[in-house]
């Protein structure tokens, strides 16, 4: 899992079916910069699309896993890669100094 | 496996169902000189690390989804090992 700043949403106008119901948010991954300076500005490196069934809006710290497991949650077979597990409330990251 | 340092926590209430009573550590992966390489990764602890221990960070998810009994959760990294030493 990685964490993630929530910049924007997407909305779909033709989708697959299996994906009725849910939310898509576009997300810019913390780069290792981002969790030693919190403050510092976001990276500009590709950011993804996240599903997201939890309802994160925009702004908020997203933590989302990547690759087969992302697909995990759903009932059936569903092309998702990048799935939004969690919405943080605190990142305690203190590295030896 | 990735060797990783546990350089803190993260807290969420809302959250997937299989990360509750789960501890969600943040590891940063370390080279073969023990320096920070890369970004830091997220990851399930069973095992208790404690802050800046050194651990094995696996990213198996049908381990993971065992661990946390759920095989529907979405989660991949899972600390399976606390180093002692390495040389």
């Amino acid at each position: 899992m990685r964490l993630g700043h929530v910049i924007g949403k997407v909305t779909l106008s033709r989708q697959d079916p299996a994906y009725l119901g849910g939310r898509f948010l576009l997300v810019q991954p913390w780069s290792a910069a981002k969790y030693a300076k919190p403050a510092a500005p976001l990276a500009s490196n590709a950011g993804l699309v996240v599903y997201d069934s939890l309802g994160a809006g925009v702004g908020s710290i997203v933590g989302f896993t990547e690759g087969s497991e992302a697909s995990k949650p759903f009932a059936g077979l569903t092309p998702v890669d990048a799935y939004c597990a969690a919405i943080i409330d605190e990142v305690f990251h203190q590295p030896p100094q | 496996m990735l060797l990783a340092r546990i350089d803190g926590v993260i807290v969420s209430t809302v959250c997937h169902p299989s990360m509750h009573g789960c501890r969600t550590v943040i590891c940063q992966p370390l080279n073969e000189r023990g320096e920070a390489d890369g970004a830091p990764v997220l990851a399930v602890d069973s095992h208790g690390a404690g802050q800046h221990q050194r651990v094995l960070v696996s990213s198996d998810g049908a381990a993971t989804r065992t661990l946390v009994g759920d095989p529907k959760s979405p989660l991949r990294n899972s600390v399976i090992a606390i180093l002692d030493d390495s040389s």
